[in-house]
């Protein structure tokens, strides 16, 4: 017969080869292979100190006749160390999670139970199909001075360990990051960038329970973040943008009075409008229709040289000059 | 704080009156104006209770003063009145009741937390207590201003003191303790509540009710 058995890493295992006698004569296989006779008491399997890698089946077979007297499955583990809980309201009003995982693995089956405690009454937490290891529960009643105390517990056949949390209703108020930022340029505004972006759809009722914004943005040449706090409104306007710079920007929401704020949203970037110098796209021009039957020389758009990676300022645009009479100059010569 | 609450209280109700000329106030103070301002005051509050309930803890002493302090709720700390609300009835309450409910229930904290000022020990708690009262005493002034402005009658409530009659004072010196702790305990969560129902009546009140005022005023 078989069946599972579950022994701490390090410790000493004598395996018995069911109802056979000390003195039997017997064959031990591990995972199929044979096991040598120096590892045998008698009949029985000594395992000193077992390690993780010595999980698998374990068989015993009678020395002449080879039929299976035992067969069992062993499971190398240790008991659960202080499971890791965090609880979040990220839809308030309706209520909030609580999701959990263990610190380091067990490398055995464990089970994980959960208990939430408000006041007097016991309340049920549901567990979600996904992600696993995460339960949630509706407020029954809004306000509430009396906290919330969640017990988890996690077991496993070597032993079992749990952590506690207790917290206002207040306290865990953590919205979901906004959703759909967008940043764009703003047309011959060379300072400035629309940001715009919405309210997370996790949170139910932005109209009772409005949600004000932190946004930070910074050029990606340096490292320092500028912030503006905006208490209404999904959108604002960097004015203080440097020219032709990348920026990356992200945007954070908060409850305007209770908890804490969300995590930055994913990252956007952008860069403000740039001038296209004007005396050179006319020279662009006469050197794309000109070297239109010269495929095998293709003079470049005259912008890509003054493009972002380029300077800023005034030397910027007498190179750029310089660079589209030059581009010019060798495009009538092609043709 | 309070002469900023009795302000604007005056201030709404002088401009109800359309037999007067145009007052004096810097402000359009419709309902919608004072709804913001008494939002501002409940802010205000919030944040001058948290400093004012951290001395006063402490003043209790240990375990008041421990943040995991999570005691049972003994039946006779229900005479203060509590913010815990049904949510579907949170949601469904008339702006009348939304406002009637702040009214009252910061009238009796105000009444409880004016009999402890008359009993604490040291001369920073009975200023800080001094000031707090002052302050809640502008934010009653304003949510009735508010009331007033929006043609509701302010609720009729216990002027007396503030055990109702045949409730025994506490027994003893911890479980006065205990009153205290939920006292503080309650006048957050009702100013936490506030600042939620006060967003709800800012998103409520009509600006008809703003012109309206501006028609009397301007006649």
């Amino acid at each position: 017969d078989s069946h599972i058995q579950y022994e701490r890493v390090g410790a000493d295992v004598t395996m018995k080869c069911g109802s056979m006698d000390w003195d039997a004569a017997v064959t031990w296989t591990a995972n199929g292979t044979d096991i040598d006779e120096s590892r045998l008491n008698g009949s029985y399997l000594i395992l000193k100190k077992v390690d993780l890698t010595q999980s698998g089946q374990y068989s015993c077979y009678e020395g002449s006749s080879w039929h299976l007297k035992y067969q069992t499955n062993l499971r190398v583990g240790t008991p659960p160390k202080e499971p890791v809980l965090m609880c979040r309201s990220n839809n308030y009003p309706k209520g909030f999670y609580c999701s959990w995982h263990l610190p380091t693995p067990t490398y055995i089956p464990n089970s994980f139970n959960i208990s939430v405690i408000h006041g007097t009454k016991e309340m049920v937490c549901e567990k979600d199909a996904v992600p696993k290891n995460r339960c949630h529960i509706r407020y029954l009643q809004l306000f509430s001075t009396v906290k919330y105390k969640v017990t988890l517990t996690v077991t496993n056949a070597l032993g079992k360990n749990f952590t506690t949390l207790t917290f206002d209703e207040f306290a865990i108020v953590k919205p979901d990051p906004p959703e759909s930022v967008v940043a764009k340029p703003v047309p011959n505004n060379p300072r400035r960038l629309e940001v715009s972006w919405q309210n997370p759809s996790s949170w139910p009722d932005p109209e009772s329970f409005p949600l004000k914004f932190f946004l930070r943005y910074r050029p990606l040449i340096l490292d320092q973040w500028q912030h503006v706090e905006l208490s209404d409104g999904t959108s604002h306007t960097i004015t203080d943008a440097y020219a032709g710079k990348e920026y990356i920007i992200q945007v954070a929401a908060k409850d305007n009075d209770i908890g804490t704020w969300s995590d930055w949203s994913v990252a956007v970037h952008a860069t403000p409008w740039t001038e296209e110098p004007k005396h050179l796209t006319t020279e662009a021009q006469i050197t794309e229709t000109t070297s239109a039957s010269t495929s095998s020389f293709m003079a470049p758009p005259t912008t890509k040289i003054c493009d972002k990676g380029a300077m800023v300022g005034s030397g910027a645009v007498a190179v750029c000059w310089t660079a589209g009479l030059v581009m010019a100059a060798y495009s009538v010569l092609f043709i | 704080g309070d002469s900023w609450g009795i302000f604007t209280f005056l201030c709404a109700a002088l401009c109800n009156l359309p037999a007067l000329p145009a007052l004096n106030c810097s402000e359009e103070l419709g309902a919608g104006q004072s709804i913001q301002q008494t939002y501002d005051l409940t802010r205000y509050l919030e944040h001058q209770l948290r400093t004012l309930a951290g001395t006063y803890l402490n003043y209790l002493g240990p375990p008041f003063n421990e943040p995991d302090f999570n005691p049972p709720r003994l039946a006779r700390a229900e005479r203060v009145p509590s913010a815990t609300v049904d949510l579907d009835l949170w949601r469904g309450l008339t702006d009348n009741a939304r406002l009637a409910a702040n009214y009252r229930a910061y009238s009796r904290l105000l009444c409880y937390l004016r009999v402890l000022d008359g009993q604490v020990g040291t001369a920073e708690l009975r200023h800080r207590l001094a000031h707090f009262c002052a302050s809640l005493q502008g934010l009653v002034l304003s949510i009735g201003g508010v009331m007033s402005s929006l043609g509701y009658p302010l609720p009729v409530g216990p002027a007396g003191p503030p055990a109702p009659p045949g409730a025994p004072a506490a027994p003893n010196d911890f479980l006065k303790k205990m009153d205290d702790f939920w006292l503080l305990k309650e006048l957050q969560t009702w100013l936490w509540r506030s600042a939620k129902d006060f967003n709800r009546l800012k998103k409520k009140v009509p600006p008809a009710v703003v012109t309206l005022r501006l028609e009397a005023r301007g006649f």
